[in-house]
């Protein structure tokens, strides 16, 4: 069964205070080590490593080689374990700098003539330089956990206020509702009862009936905000909605004699999707670049399939979601209109926030969109191209074993 | 022609008064008001309307409890109910399978002549 999108938000991404969001099995270590500064961390790693060595050195002073290679080895244990939760590349590296280490240490100790004994003493000298180095590493992986935390977390925040915003929304709605109808039933009689008035009147009392229309269309796309809360999926064919949305706007294109080039990859795997809110999202997209590429201009769409690998996680744009690794069916919608301002790119998603002229949008489309896309688990972005015009990027994951 | 007759549930007073002089006037409809939910079923039974129009948040009686006393009541069963709310948009109105207990629904502020339209489309003619 469909689980809200808030349910499963609320059950897999609690706020966090250290990094044990995704993947419970790196949870100890990570939580452990992110409540340390950079410098803190290497410091810890250095300090376990120097202590497995003097406890080698102390217990096999008079040792062999072979046992003081042990010995070493036994120093580099809790790097490996560090490096064990992190990937096998990371592994390889303290593997190879570890390998590295053992042949300074025997290799000084034969060429100074030193006597074996000492070479735990250079270990300790040269164990703090290895852990720091796999430290560097591994603090890279942290700090790309620490920016999908960060990404996550705004997610969060954002979903809160959205949330808070829909529960007034209902509350609102009735109240303002009711004395709409009132005004709109008494403009509806009157422009009856002055059917012979004078042109200034009838335009009065059409004014105010648009005026209602207008008040009512704000107070509906907050109740529908409101009410977006549930899905009812489907497998769907991601093609096949997208050309029923462009069926739905293809009267405004055609008045517009705006130029659409599609390019649907016929290859596409079934996607699990609710279409009507799909088409909803795809409609209202659609509708935004009509109104921004104007008389004459052109919209391109494109779907592709998509693999993302982790490490190119996240989005070029200002809007930069977390995107997990895997096969990712993009929706990709350019424009050919003049951009969007780099100071507008930051509240685009936001309630009320539009650019339309007055009474023509609610400023609702986007922020409508953005939740139904998160609630099929997909994200969406919005930037300008470098040859001009807009773009926005949808991806949804493709289901586990779904099929070409 | 013989006028239909409309029972008019709502507790706001405003819109009753707008709206039953509207149908008066324009759409030669016998218009009853009844502004307190818990007298809703007694005036229908009283009125025998053509169709009911019926509020379903009201503070004194729920429109969704009132419209299963008519269903439930031997005589008013067949009446036709349209109800009027404003907890819904316009855009989830209208298709077959938005209604409510059955019954199709309207979207405040909604134009008196779309209340027109439905009352020519569900009222029992007489």
């Amino acid at each position: 069964m469909w689980r809200r999108a808030s349910d499963r938000r609320a059950q897999t991404r609690p706020l966090p205070r250290a990094l044990n969001v995704w993947d419970e099995n790196k949870s100890v270590t990570i939580a452990v080590l992110s409540n340390q500064s950079v410098p803190g961390r290497a410091l810890t790693l250095s300090l376990m490593a120097m202590l497995m060595a003097v406890i080698a050195a102390v217990g096999f002073p008079d040792a062999l080689l072979d046992q003081q290679i042990l010995a070493s080895m036994l120093a580099l244990i809790p790097a490996f374990l560090l490096a064990h939760y992190r990937s096998w590349g990371s592994i390889a590296l303290a593997l190879g700098i570890g390998m590295v280490a053992l042949c300074v240490t025997h290799l000084s100790a034969v060429y100074f003539g030193l006597p074996l004994g000492a070479s735990p003493f250079i270990l300790i000298v040269v164990t703090p330089y290895l852990a720091i180095a796999l430290g560097a590493g591994w603090f890279g992986e942290v700090r790309r956990y620490k920016a999908e935390l960060r990404a996550t977390q705004l997610q969060l925040i954002q979903a809160e206020k959205l949330e808070s915003m829909g529960r007034m929304a209902a509350g609102v709605a009735h109240e303002v509702k009711n004395p709409l109808m009132t005004i709109l039933t008494g403009v509806k009689i009157l422009s009856k009862r002055t059917a012979e008035a004078d042109e200034t009147t009838r335009l009065l009392l059409q004014d105010m009936a648009d005026a209602v229309a207008r008040a009512d269309r704000i107070i509906s796309g907050l109740l529908s905000y409101s009410r977006e809360r549930g899905l009812d999926v489907v497998p769907a064919d991601l093609n096949t909605t997208v050309a029923r949305s462009l069926v739905l706007v293809k009267h405004d294109l055609d008045k517009a004699q705006i130029k659409v080039n599609t390019h649907l990859d016929p290859s596409l795997p079934k996607l699990t999707l609710d279409e009507f809110k799909i088409q909803q999202v795809l409609i209202n997209l659609f509708t935004n670049a009509l109104h921004a590429v104007g008389q004459g201009g052109s919209i391109s769409l494109r779907t592709s399939l998509e693999t993302v690998s982790r490490r190119r996680s996240g989005g070029s744009g200002l809007v930069n979601r977390v995107a997990r690794s895997g096969r990712f069916v993009k929706v990709q919608i350019d424009d050919s209109g003049p951009g969007i301002p780099p100071d507008h790119l930051r509240k685009i998603f936001d309630p009320f926030f539009t650019t339309k002229p007055t009474g023509t949008g609610t400023g609702l489309g986007l922020s409508i969109s953005r939740q139904i896309v998160e609630m099929h688990g997909g994200t969406i972005e919005i930037g300008n191209r470098d040859e001009g015009g807009a773009r926005v990027t949808m991806m949804f994951k493709v289901p586990e074993g779904a099929l070409a | 022609m013989t006028k239909r007759r409309i029972l008019l549930i709502d507790d706001e007073v405003t819109i009753t008064r707008g709206l039953a002089l509207y149908l008066q006037e324009n759409g030669a409809c016998d218009v009853r008001v009844e502004n307190t939910g818990r007298r809703a079923v007694s005036a229908a039974r009283e009125f025998q309307p053509d169709l009911i129009l019926l509020d379903i948040v009201m503070p004194d009686a729920d429109g969704g409890a009132i419209a299963a006393e008519i269903k439930a009541d031997p005589v008013l069963q067949t009446t036709p109910l349209v109800f009027l709310t404003a907890l819904v948009s316009h855009r989830e109105v209208g298709t077959e399978s938005k209604q409510i207990g059955g019954h199709p629904f309207l979207a405040k502020p909604v134009d008196p002549d779309v209340v027109l339209g439905y009352i020519e489309q569900y009222a029992r003619r007489g």
